[in-house]
């Protein structure tokens, strides 16, 4: 391969690395040593036209990546927004989802809300006929107990009555202290919020650091209703508890 | 920022009803189909929820001492739907694109406007979930046992895992894997225990989707997520005066804590409990109730029924039974129960010479969402 085949020849053709390294420059004469210096500075200018032309297209494409790059980096931060339209039909989708939602909850609502109607509605049967029972049953017995032994007549009887008396005195005086209890503990309060009032009055600063305390009150623990039968189990246990609780009654 | 002009175009997509967060939702979840799973199948009530807190943002927006901690929890209360950071600027983009949707003079200044305010918000937001990250975004509680009381109600104890910190009378917003992606509040019914368990009770209302799951569907071994507590009934720990709580319905859970709480860190107090329902077998938790009332010396329980004519138990509106057991001047009061309940004991305590700022109040009520910016209840 010599400069004179391609060089010569074809000067729009590019050089490529081969060419470059198989050159073969014409010797000079005989009396010069040396390459030929017309065909080497031709390959020189020729070189560095390839190198120009390179370092262009290499800042061409450069530019065109970062083009590419940043519309990939902006596709990806801020995606095409979706159009009015697919947003209408989403929204649609949802609506109708929503709807469907809601009237299983509704139906859902109807069907407990009449199922507990109902129930409660045979309960309130259920305990209103038990009530009736009980008091028939009561009245039987009291006509039984009155129409059947007379008054006094035996011992039983006797006994039964002093029961329905013991009844009664117990009832009395459990709402005897009941009412004692409550009227403690209302004056006891009003007695406090007294204080406070007038603790206030004298000294406000003192009031939020160090509100009155109730003097160990001599009150009474309520006890439930239903629990008369357990009283006295009640009160050990209560005072078992808390040794400084309140004593009862 | 021009805040009249923001206001203004706000007013212009909230006046369109559902419309606005229609297409704001439809348009995120077309640009970030990722975040379609965080939400639940209806969006009904989300749609509400969304633009109602965004309009208490708008309305507030000069009053930061007051928006910026209700950013701050609603951020941290974030990380339990699985938000993060990234999504901040997805949801920024679809509200942008909705308020530009429905306003016919939107301009590059109120773009620009709106694009700040919203970093800023979501700024807040990100930042306050940031600096809650030593805490997980929610917590996996197994229903240990589950009892059901009555045909409507239940008591569940749960075992949070890892350790659940709250107080007393705080709530707390859970999940279940049978109603996906619902977010309802309760309260817990203990003060903070050494084996770390949590009583809830539940109230199944009819057609309410979680709390019918919770009492009729979920069952032991079954396993809840909780969000992080939330304050609502500010149970003054630090006062020392006597206490009447006074409970209706569900509104027991948390009074039953503030007993706890008294029982377990004291300081030793004395305590009226009152604890009204419509009929007797409807009072869920009265074995326990009494229990406790045997056990503590300071401790008191009063049962009443409002309609049923054959209890042995006092008879009355809950208000008018502790009233009747007054005066109870001297007391910090803690009221909680359905909304009428609590305003009509709340009126009858103040009548009877309570101090209307001893008297603090919850309202249980159905779907109780989450608190809004005043920190109440919401629905």
């Amino acid at each position: 391969m010599t400069v004179d085949q391609h060089g010569r020849g074809h000067a729009e053709r590019r050089l490529s690395p081969a060419d470059v390294r198989n050159v073969s420059l014409p010797r000079a004469t005989m009396l010069r040593p040396g390459y030929s210096d017309v065909e080497a500075d031709r390959f020189l200018d020729r070189l560095a036209d390839e190198l120009a032309r390179l370092h262009a297209e290499k800042a061409e494409l450069r530019d065109e990546v970062r083009a590419l790059q940043e519309q990939v980096a902006g596709a990806a931060a801020a995606p095409e927004p979706p159009s009015d339209q697919a947003v209408r039909i989403l929204a649609t989708a949802q609506q109708t989802a929503d709807s469907y939602v809601a009237e299983a909850e509704d139906f859902s609502r109807q069907m407990t809300a009449d199922a507990r109607a109902q129930y409660e509605e045979q309960l309130r049967q259920a305990r209103e006929n038990a009530g009736a029972i009980i008091s028939a049953a009561q009245e039987a017995a009291a006509r039984l107990t009155s129409g059947g032994r007379p008054p006094a007549a035996d011992a039983s009887g006797a006994g039964e009555r002093t029961a329905e008396e013991l009844e009664e005195q117990v009832a009395y005086l459990r709402a005897f202290g009941q009412a004692c209890r409550t009227q403690l503990r209302a004056y006891l309060e009003a007695l406090l919020a007294d204080v406070e009032a007038e603790w206030g009055r004298a000294d406000p600063g003192a009031l939020p650091t160090a509100p009155p305390r109730t003097p160990a009150p001599n009150v009474a623990r309520e006890v439930s209703r239903d629990d008369s039968a357990a009283d006295d189990d009640q009160r050990t246990r209560t005072s078992a508890a808390a040794p400084e609780a309140r004593t009862r009654r | 920022m021009d805040i009249p002009a923001m206001r203004a175009s706000f007013a212009k997509a909230a006046a369109t009803g559902d419309e606005a967060p229609l297409y704001f939702y439809a348009h995120l979840f077309l640009s970030h189909p990722e975040t379609r799973t965080m939400f639940p199948v209806s969006m009904a009530h989300q749609r509400d929820r969304f633009f109602h807190a965004l309009g208490d943002v708008v309305a507030h927006v000069d009053d930061l001492d007051r928006v910026v901690p209700v950013l701050q929890a609603l951020g941290r209360d974030h990380r339990k739907f699985g938000v993060v950071p990234e999504h901040y600027p997805a949801a920024g983009a679809s509200l942008l694109a909705t308020l530009r949707h429905f306003d016919d003079e939107w301009s590059p200044e109120l773009e620009r406007d709106w694009s700040d305010a919203y970093g800023l918000v979501a700024k807040v937001m990100i930042e306050a979930a940031a600096e809650a990250a030593d805490q997980p975004p929610w917590w996996d509680a197994e229903v240990v046992t589950h009892e059901r009381r009555t045909v409507d109600t239940a008591v569940l104890w749960l075992r949070p895992e890892p350790e659940f910190p709250f107080r007393a009378g705080q709530s707390v917003s859970l999940e279940t894997d049978v109603r996906p992606k619902l977010w309802r509040y309760y309260s817990p019914a203990s003060a903070p225990r050494q084996d770390g368990l949590i009583e809830l009770h539940v109230r199944a209302y009819d057609g309410g989707p979680v709390s019918t799951a919770l009492v009729r569907r979920v069952g032991s071994g079954d396993v809840l997520r909780l969000g992080p507590p939330i304050g609502h009934i500010s149970f003054d720990a630090e006062s020392d005066r006597d206490l009447l709580l006074v409970a209706g319905g569900t509104g027991l859970a948390p009074l039953k804590a503030v007993v706890d709480q008294v029982a377990r860190h004291g300081p030793p107090r004395r305590v009226d409990l009152f604890v009204g329902s419509r009929t007797e077998e409807r009072i869920y938790d009265r074995a326990d109730l009494e229990r406790l009332d045997e056990e503590h010396g300071w401790l008191t329980v009063t049962f009443a029924v409002s309609h049923d004519d054959l209890s042995t138990l006092e008879h009355g509106d809950v208000g008018e039974v502790v009233v009747r057991h007054g005066p109870w001047n001297s007391r910090d009061v803690y009221v909680a129960g359905p909304a009428p309940m609590v305003e009509d004991t709340t009126a009858r305590l103040v009548q009877a010479g309570v101090r209307p700022e001893r008297i603090r109040s919850e309202v249980f009520a159905p779907s109780r969402l989450s608190p809004s910016l005043d920190g109440e209840v919401t629905e």
